[in-house]
C-alpha cells in the first residue's frame, strides 16, 4: 500500500469531507472522536497492523497516524 | 483451552423480560447535553434509538427472571417439582449474600431438593451458564432452569455519558433438559489480565466500601463516575473483541467440524451495533444471519442479550423450525465463549416488558 492510499483510507474510515495531508492536525478533523479511533483501530487490524488503544493517545497529526502503519507502506 | 461436546441435551424454552420503562436517545441527549453532531453520530454509527430499564428502582434481577420463569411454567407442560437445579448468572444480585438463586427457589415454589447458586459473569454469562447446566444434565439431573440477567441501570452511573446510554435491564429464563439428537460443542476462554477494563472497583474485599466510594470523580475524559459504578475502557474492550471473537469462531467451527454455511443464525452478545458490524465483516457472514438490533432498541442486556435477541428478533424461526445456531458471548472478566448447537421448535415468545404484579418481593 502507498502512503497516499492509506491517507485516503483513513479519510474514508473517519468519514470526514476534509482533505487530509500528513500535516493535518487530528483535532481539527470533523468527526475525529472516540468512534473514529475505534474505526481506525479496526481498519489497521484489517490491514494487518498490530495496534493497541494506547498507540492512539499521543497522536497529533495525520502523519503520526500514518506512521503507526509504516511497516505496511511500499513507498517508505 | 476448554473445548467440550455434549449429546442429547438441549434448550426447550427461552423467555426474556426487560425493564418496564423505555428511554429514548433523544431524551438522554438532552440530559447529557450531547450536541447535535454527537447525537447524529450515536444514532448513525452505534444505532442508538432507545433502551428499556426498570421503571421502579426497587425492581431487581430476580423480579425480571422470576417473571420470565413464571411464563415458562404457564406455557410449558412442566411441574415445578420437576426442576432439579436453578442457576442465576448475574452481576447485580439482590443481596451481597446469599445467592439470589436460592431466594428464587422459594419464590418460584421449587422443591427444597433443588440445587441453586449464582454465577458472577456478564456478557459471556449465557454461554458459561449453558455449559454449567449441560454439565449438570450430563451428571444425571433431568430439568434445569437457567436464569441470566442484570439490572445494569443500577451499576451504570447516571452521569456516565459513555456507559449509561448503552445499558438495558433484562432477565431471561431458559429451560434445559434431555433432547435426543441434539449435539452441542463449546469453546470457553478466560483472561484475567484484562480485569481492569470492565470493573466495579469498590465494595468487594480488595477495596471495601467507604464514604469515598460514593464520590463522583471525573476520569481523564472528564466523565464522572463513582467507585461503586461500572467502569468500561471502551477502546480496550473493542480491541479485545475484534481480536478474540473472530478467532473463536474459526476455532469453534474447526473443533465441531462444521462449515459456517451450515449455520442458520449467529446470535452474539449484543455489545453494540458497531462492534457486531465489525465482527460480521471479519466472519464474512450475511447480516440477515447475525442480528444486530438489540442494543438500539433495548440496550446492552449483558448476560441476557443472547436470549433477549432471540425473543426480540428470532421468536418465529426458533418456534417454528429446527435451526443450527452459534451463540457467542464476550466481555467482563475478560471472558469469552461460544457454542454451536441446534434448537428444535422451542418455546420462544416475543420479548416482554416487566409489569409489577403478584409474586414480587419488592411490591
Amino acid at each position: 500500500m502507498r502512503e497516499a492510499d492509506l491517507i485516503e483510507g483513513i479519510k474514508e474510515v473517519i468519514d470526514t469531507e476534509m482533505e487530509l495531508s500528513r500535516e493535518t492536525l487530528l483535532e481539527e478533523i470533523d468527526y475525529y472522536d472516540s468512534v473514529a479511533v475505534l474505526s481506525l483501530m479496526s481498519y489497521f487490524d484489517e490491514l494487518g497492523v498490530g495496534v493497541a488503544p494506547k498507540d492512539f493517545e499521543e497522536l497529533k497529526t495525520v502523519g503520526d497516524l500514518v506512521d503507526l502503519a509504516g511497516s505496511i507502506l511500499d513507498d517508505r | 483451552m476448554a473445548k467440550i461436546s455434549f449429546n442429547d441435551i438441549g434448550i426447550s424454552a427461552i423467555v426474556t423480560t426487560t425493564g418496564g420503562r423505555r428511554v429514548t436517545i433523544d431524551e438522554e441527549a438532552e440530559r447529557f447535553g450531547y450536541d447535535e453532531r454527537t447525537l447524529k453520530r450515536l444514532k448513525r454509527s452505534m444505532g442508538f434509538e432507545s433502551r428499556y430499564v426498570v421503571a421502579d428502582p426497587s425492581v431487581c434481577t430476580s423480579d425480571l427472571c422470576v417473571a420470565s420463569a413464571e411464563k415458562i411454567f404457564e406455557a410449558c407442560e412442566l411441574e415445578r417439582s420437576e426442576i432439579e437445579a436453578l442457576l442465576l448468572v448475574t452481576q447485580t444480585p439482590d443481596y451481597r449474600a446469599p445467592s439470589t438463586a436460592i431466594i428464587m427457589q422459594d419464590r418460584l415454589g421449587l422443591s427444597t431438593d433443588t440445587v441453586a447458586f449464582d454465577i458472577n459473569l456478564g456478557c459471556s454469562g449465557f454461554i458459561n451458564g449453558l455449559y454449567t447446566a449441560y454439565c449438570m444434565i450430563r451428571s444425571g439431573l433431568k430439568k434445569i432452569l437457567l436464569c441470566v440477567g442484570d439490572v445494569a441501570s443500577r451499576f451504570a452511573y447516571e452521569g456516565d455519558r459513555n456507559l449509561t446510554p448503552l445499558m438495558g435491564d433484562a432477565g431471561s429464563a431458559i429451560l434445559i433438559e434431555a433432547k435426543e439428537g441434539i449435539e452441542s460443542h463449546f469453546v470457553l476462554h478466560s483472561d484475567g489480565s484484562g480485569y481492569e477494563h470492565l470493573i466495579i472497583p469498590d465494595g468487594g474485599c480488595r477495596h471495601p466500601f467507604t464514604a469515598r466510594s460514593l464520590e463522583a470523580v471525573p476520569d481523564s475524559d472528564g466523565v464522572p463516575r463513582r467507585r461503586v459504578d461500572m467502569y468500561m475502557n471502551g477502546p480496550e474492550i473493542f480491541n479485545f473483541t475484534i481480536k478474540v471473537v473472530p478467532k473463536m469462531f474459526r476455532e469453534l467451527l474447526e473443533y465441531a467440524h462444521a462449515q459456517k454455511e451450515e449455520v442458520d443464525y449467529f446470535v452474539l452478545h449484543q455489545a453494540n451495533r458497531y462492534i457486531l458490524q465489525n465482527i460480521a465483516k471479519r466472519l464474512e457472514v450475511d447480516a440477515s444471519k447475525l442480528p444486530m438490533g438489540t442494543v438500539g432498541k433495548y440496550g446492552n442486556q449483558n448476560s441476557a442479550s443472547i436470549p433477549g435477541t432471540i425473543n426480540a428478533f428470532l421468536h418465529e424461526p426458533f418456534s417454528s423450525a429446527r435451526q443450527k445456531v452459534v451463540f457467542a458471548g464476550f466481555g467482563i472478566g475478560l471472558s469469552w465463549g461460544a457454542v454451536l448447537t441446534e434448537v428444535d421448535r422451542i418455546y420462544a415468545p416475543p420479548i416482554e416488558h416487566y409489569q409489577a404484579g403478584k409474586g414480587d418481593e419488592h411490591a
